[in-house]
């Protein structure tokens, strides 16, 4: 590699874990920072706010969000789903920001991966590894985890893990020794457009 | 975004296509099965310590069909196996033995325990000299990694960022630290265990500890140093037993150079030296004796 290759990389990684950032929020539950979330939808076209995390994240029915550009919301909790460690939140957005975009065509064993979460406190932090494996496809069953060679701690949980342009690919859950385990992209959206229903307040 | 962040993740995602033709699953232990190379058409490379059995063996090869293989050889001392896939098309893995890897470099760890194929990525932390493992086999560069390991590591390769072969990936030669078997070591070691299906290693039988001759007498018997080796102990009729080595004998040379650790000794055996005799002198007694000592095959099974 030369210099200008690595210098490239090093700005590349920069831009692309700033523009991830600002899909990436903190989900608090009384007070505490809890994990992170995925902006979902950022009130555009005058929805609300969508987020997405984990459900071990909120256990409660309410949480308060904060987004990158600080700004506080509280957010209700309007879908769970404890057997695929998913959560939606809803919330009354400020001003319209930019949402998640999703990756849809297949995942490369190998390609590059970024996490961003907030372990320890630390906000915005990122990781950088690759797609471990792709589980071995059956007959029209989807895979249940995205499997990542990268380094997560406890606050990575709800976190957005993205591919090199910034698509997502998955919500980071849970690491299983070496082994990152994210909800897949496309699973998160077919929950949400299957379980996301209003609950009573 | 980034161009260059996109081209690497290309790169590297293709570098794990391509090689991960040539890396098979291997079905020779209990529960979950180690991966193997296609390192020459019909030779496939995997680690020793992960063939727990010598018949029906199997592999899952990289288009998801599964094929007998039988093994060839086994060497402990590197912790490679070779086993012979008869019939199948595979392609072979593209082998990198110049330039060697770097510190620094990054790699790619390969494995495949079943059907899909796993990656971990991250960099050469060490490249070694030439090094003995415990069981006296000689390893050209080992090399140590920076990386996760992941079930099916063992037996894989370790791939650059286009796609080359660096080595063969083990995690028992170091304790459990990720390393990798270098081509050249594995090229050597493929060959003979083709032709002989074993590796000979000469051996003595005999355990040594370093010692400093006191200065009276190394200069009454005027030696070069005064570091040599006392002999604490002795393989009930191993090779040195045999020849009249005794406990307690100090070796000073062998082979026409003199040892003063237990390099010093194995560097006059390797391969080629069974059945050959070897010049020992020792002081016994506190005179100098001369020896004889013709080393023997090694037993694969044991150390020492």
């Amino acid at each position: 590699m030369t210099a200008s290759v690595t210098a490239g990389l090093a700005q590349g990684l920069a831009a692309a874990v700033d523009e991830l950032r600002h899909i990436t929020v903190q989900v608090r539950t009384r007070g505490a920072a809890t994990g992170a979330g995925v902006l979902w939808n950022g009130g555009e076209s005058g929805a609300r706010g969508l987020v997405i995390t984990n459900a071990h994240v909120v256990r409660g029915d309410r949480a308060t969000i904060e987004l990158s550009d600080g700004a506080v919301a509280r957010a209700r909790v309007v879908a769970r789903d404890r057997k695929r460690d998913l959560a939606a939140l809803e919330f009354e957005p400020g001003r319209a920001m930019a949402a998640t975009v999703v990756r849809d065509s297949p995942l490369r064993v190998g390609e590059l991966l970024i996490a961003i979460g907030h372990p320890g406190g630390l906000v915005g932090a990122a990781t950088l590894g690759i797609l471990q494996a792709t589980e071995s496809a059956r007959e029209g069953r989807a895979p249940r985890w995205i499997r990542a060679d990268v380094r997560l701690a406890p606050g990575f949980s709800g976190g957005p893990l993205a591919d090199a342009t910034g698509r997502l690919v998955g919500v980071n859950t849970m690491m299983q020794g070496n082994l990152a385990l994210a909800v897949p992209a496309a699973a998160v959206e077919a929950w949400v457009r299957h379980s996301h229903q209003p609950v009573a307040p | 975004m980034s161009t260059v962040l996109q081209s690497l993740s290309t790169e590297l995602a293709d570098a794990v296509e391509s090689a991960g033709r040539a890396v098979v699953a291997i079905h020779a232990r209990r529960r979950i099965p180690a991966s193997g190379v296609h390192w020459r058409p019909g030779v496939v490379v995997a680690t020793n310590h992960t063939i727990s059995r010598d018949e029906n063996i199997t592999a899952t090869l990289p288009d998801g069909t599964t094929a007998a293989a039988t093994l060839a050889g086994r060497d402990p001392g590197t912790d490679l196996a070779v086993l012979k896939l008869a019939g199948q098309k595979v392609a072979t893995a593209s082998l990198r033995l110049d330039p060697p890897p770097k510190v620094g470099e990054l790699v790619i760890a390969l494995g495949r325990p079943g059907p899909s194929l796993t990656a971990s990525w991250g960099v050469v932390s060490r490249v070694n000299g030439p090094w003995r493992t415990w069981q006296g086999a000689e390893i050209d560069s080992l090399l140590r990694l920076d990386l996760a390991i992941y079930d099916g590591f063992s037996g894989g390769p370790l791939i650059d960022g286009v796609g080359r072969v660096l080595g063969i990936n083990t995690s028992a030669l170091a304790r459990g630290v990720p390393v990798t078997i270098p081509v050249a070591t594995v090229e050597r070691i493929v060959t003979e265990l083709l032709e002989h299906g074993t590796i000979r290693r000469a051996y003595l039988g005999i355990g040594t500890q370093q010692v400093r001759v006191p200065e009276s007498l190394a200069r009454k018997l005027e030696l070069k140093g005064d570091l040599a080796l006392l002999v604490v102990s002795l393989e009930p009729g191993g090779p040195a037993d045999r020849d009249g080595l005794l406990l307690g004998d100090v070796l000073l040379e062998l082979g026409g150079a003199a040892v003063s650790d237990a390099a010093d000794v194995l560097a006059q055996l390797g391969g080629e030296g069974v059945g050959k005799p070897l010049a020992a002198r020792v002081i016994r007694g506190g005179q100098v004796k001369m020896l004889q000592l013709t080393p023997g095959e090694r037993p694969t099974s044991r150390a020492a």
